[in-house]
């Protein structure tokens, strides 16, 4: 029978480490009085197939779109309603994912809106309202949420430090779309964009030397 | 047409369809080791000789509108190959199948039954059957064969040996100790009830403190905290939901000696050298503080029954860490003090007739099934709020001869929701079976470290069930 010295124990069956502390085991093999039966399936590659499949008919749901025609007596109100779906599809996927990083979620879900929603814009006719409002408007309430956020569930500075940069970071873009003349209503732009730079302004001052070092420990070479 | 005979599910058995999920097969299982490989063929035969005096275990069952039911079958049973994890499902909704299976593995005869069918005695009864069938058939021991065929001449200490009568067929459908003896105003000795469709029982069979107004328990200080208090193991689950199960095998006569030494029962020892292992692999215990341990007590011990049916109570006893002494012996004897006045026949008794009075009210009878299951579904929520683990120890088992002398080990294992342990001793063997949903077995090295180190050997057997383990065998 197999011994493990650390627990004190003999062991019986096939095993190369002590079943309950890993460590190494010495002496002979003794018949396993189980049988050992293969896994039915594994949660884990159900999970993987799962998120795998889920991603594929979104993106081809998306791509889907390009075959229709933009005026509205093509297929209509069904794409929205397909739009909707699938963004939900998209959105919920990716919060249960990030689900144990609040910061990292939340830029995710920044740049998975504004894209899906600029997309969508595009889809039906191009009429700006996905960067005159939806963009500013994401991005301005995603700072505040952090901001909020951390305060309340106290996460350490190393874990969210570099995604409410990014986040305040991404905040900044529709400053560009004012600029570029992409918008049709100046409003949300402008004050997403100051509050951006009122974060970015607090966190250079009050945290700056956090995100100096994590970005040095991340971006290491 | 022939008209099958059924009977309804008692609500004892009715919570383990309810609080059935895809990690809680609600399925036990007994295993038996031999002094040799087991005889396919002989354990097939075997197995067909004792179920035909197990009517209960022709069973199938069925949904009703208000309620489950067993139906009897014509089915027979096959003795296979070990081919699936320990307390693999039994019962999946629409099946008509058998609710337990006979399975072998080199030297191990292994039982399965659905808990909804019969409990951990009522299978035992089976199972010494099935042994002493079958080893009266591989014996070739001369004078062996002359021991006379008494199915279930001698039953293990604290439950009650059948009827005399070996002809009658026993442990039949119909048989429902709860409603024998909790139902209606008097004892109901004798009152058998033979309608198949007014038996009854209880739903839950919580045992609590308060059962006695007459003479008040002494309390301490933190016996009965909040079940905010309670602490609740947590872990990886397995990856494809399979009971994790580790058992540890030591002579019972040293755990005996232990449990002496400290004037307390041997379960109360395992439980409280239980909470320590749970303490110690927790990494801390954090605010909650209290551990609280669920032991089912056999009632056929104070209410003769030879009903195999599931016939049960769960006592519950907790212990608070840095509340005083928080060393074995004083955990164990704390233990022992809220165990025994709850595990009276009179205090058993007391609570029990409340609770049928209570389940055969008509307005709750009168709810469709569905709505019955998710109320138990909720109630058994509630109760696993106030639980950590569960024990559960069968004693010492006394087969008859010839099967006495050619089992060695027997085991115990219970499909698990929170990390739980079984013991069974026979042969001079105390195997102590963990079994629990999560990969995580910190709690059982513990154990077996806190074994070790009052120089009691252990022997250490555990199923595989990660990618890694099973991996690893195939290396």
């Amino acid at each position: 029978m197999k011994h493990c010295s650390e627990c004190a124990v003999d062991i019986e069956g096939a095993w190369h480490t002590c079943p309950l502390c890993r460590g190494t085991v010495e002496g002979d093999t003794s018949a396993d009085p189980f049988p050992a039966i293969p896994l039915t399936f594994s949660r884990r590659r159900v999970l993987t197939v799962l998120f795998l499949t889920s991603i594929g008919i979104i993106l081809l749901s998306f791509a889907a779109q390009l075959f229709f025609s933009r005026a509205i007596d093509d297929i209509g109100p069904f794409r929205y309603a397909w739009l909707g779906v699938t963004a939900m599809w998209l959105i919920v996927l990716m919060a249960v994912r990030k689900r144990s990083n609040v910061a990292k979620g939340t830029v995710y879900m920044v740049v998975l809106i504004g894209l899906v929603c600029t997309y969508w814009d595009y889809l039906t006719g191009w009429h700006g309202w996905a960067l005159s409002y939806v963009v500013p408007i994401v991005c301005a309430c995603s700072v505040v949420a952090l901001l909020i956020t951390v305060k309340v569930m106290r996460i350490e500075v190393g874990e969210y430090i570099v995604y409410s940069g990014l986040t305040v970071v991404l905040g900044l873009a529709p400053i560009a779309f004012l600029f570029l003349g992409w918008v049709t209503n100046p409003v949300p732009s402008s004050i997403c964009g100051a509050l951006s730079l009122l974060a970015l302004g607090l966190l250079q001052l009050s945290r700056g030397a956090d995100v100096k070092h994590e970005l040095s420990k991340r971006l290491h070479l | 047409m022939t008209r099958r005979a059924w009977v309804r599910l008692d609500n004892a058995s009715n919570i383990f369809l309810a609080a059935r999920s895809d990690a809680d097969s609600k399925v036990f299982r007994m295993s038996a080791e031999l002094d040799h490989d087991v005889d396919a063929q002989l354990l097939q035969e075997a197995l067909d000789e004792v179920y035909d005096h197990y009517p209960l275990y022709h069973a199938v069952l069925r949904r009703g509108v208000f309620w489950h039911y067993l139906q009897d079958s014509d089915l027979r049973p096959t003795a296979t190959p070990d081919d699936q994890h320990t307390c693999a499902p039994i019962y999946l909704p629409d099946r008509r199948n058998l609710l337990f299976r006979v399975a072998h593995h080199r030297t191990r005869i292994v039982l399965e039954v659905f808990h909804a069918l019969s409990d951990g005695t009522g299978a035992l009864w089976f199972l010494s059957d099935l042994l002493n069938a079958y080893t009266r058939r591989s014996s070739t021991l001369p004078g062996t064969a002359a021991v006379p065929d008494t199915p279930g001449s001698a039953h293990p200490p604290g439950t009650i040996a059948p009827r005399s009568d070996a002809a009658a067929p026993r442990h039949e459908l119909t048989a429902d100790s709860f409603a024998q003896y909790f139902r209606g105003k008097t004892e109901g000795v004798g009152a058998q009830d033979s309608d198949f469709s007014k038996a009854a029982a209880t739903p839950v069979l919580e045992v609590e403190d308060e059962v006695d107004s007459g003479k008040p328990l002494r309390r301490r200080p933190g016996l009965r905290p909040s079940f905010m208090d309670v602490y609740h193991p947590k872990g990886t689950r397995t990856p494809d939901n399979r009971t994790r199960a580790v058992e540890l095998t030591l002579p019972s006569k040293d755990l005996l000696d232990l449990a002496k030494a400290i004037e307390v029962s041997p379960t109360m020892y395992l439980t409280a050298l239980f909470f320590e292992s749970i303490r110690r692999s927790s990494g801390g215990l954090g605010k909650k503080r209290t551990l609280s341990a669920s032991i089912p007590v056999n009632l056929r011990q104070f209410f003769p029954s030879d009903s195999a049916r599931n016939f049960f109570a769960t006592v519950t006893v907790r212990h608070t860490y840095g509340e005083g002494l928080d060393d074995i012996a004083a955990i164990a004897k704390q233990l022992d003090g809220q165990f025994r006045p709850k595990a009276t026949p009179e205090a058993l008794e007391r609570k029990l007739r409340k609770l049928i009075r209570a389940e055969r009210m008509v307005v709750l009878r009168v709810f469709p099934r569905p709505i019955k299951d998710m109320l138990l579904r909720l109630i058994n929520w509630g109760i696993n709020r106030g639980i950590s683990v569960a024990v559960s120890n069968l004693g010492r088992v006394t087969l008859p001869e010839p099967a006495e002398s050619h089992v060695e080990r027997m085991l115990f294992h219970v499909s698990a929701v929170r990390p739980q342990f079984c013991a069974v001793s026979h042969a001079g063997y105390l195997t102590i079976s963990f079994t629990s949903p999560f990969t995580e077995i910190g709690h059982v090295r513990e154990f077996a470290r806190m074994l070790t180190e009052n120089d009691i050997p252990v022997t250490v057997a555990a199923a595989k069930v990660t990618e890694q383990e099973l991996m690893e065998q195939k290396s």
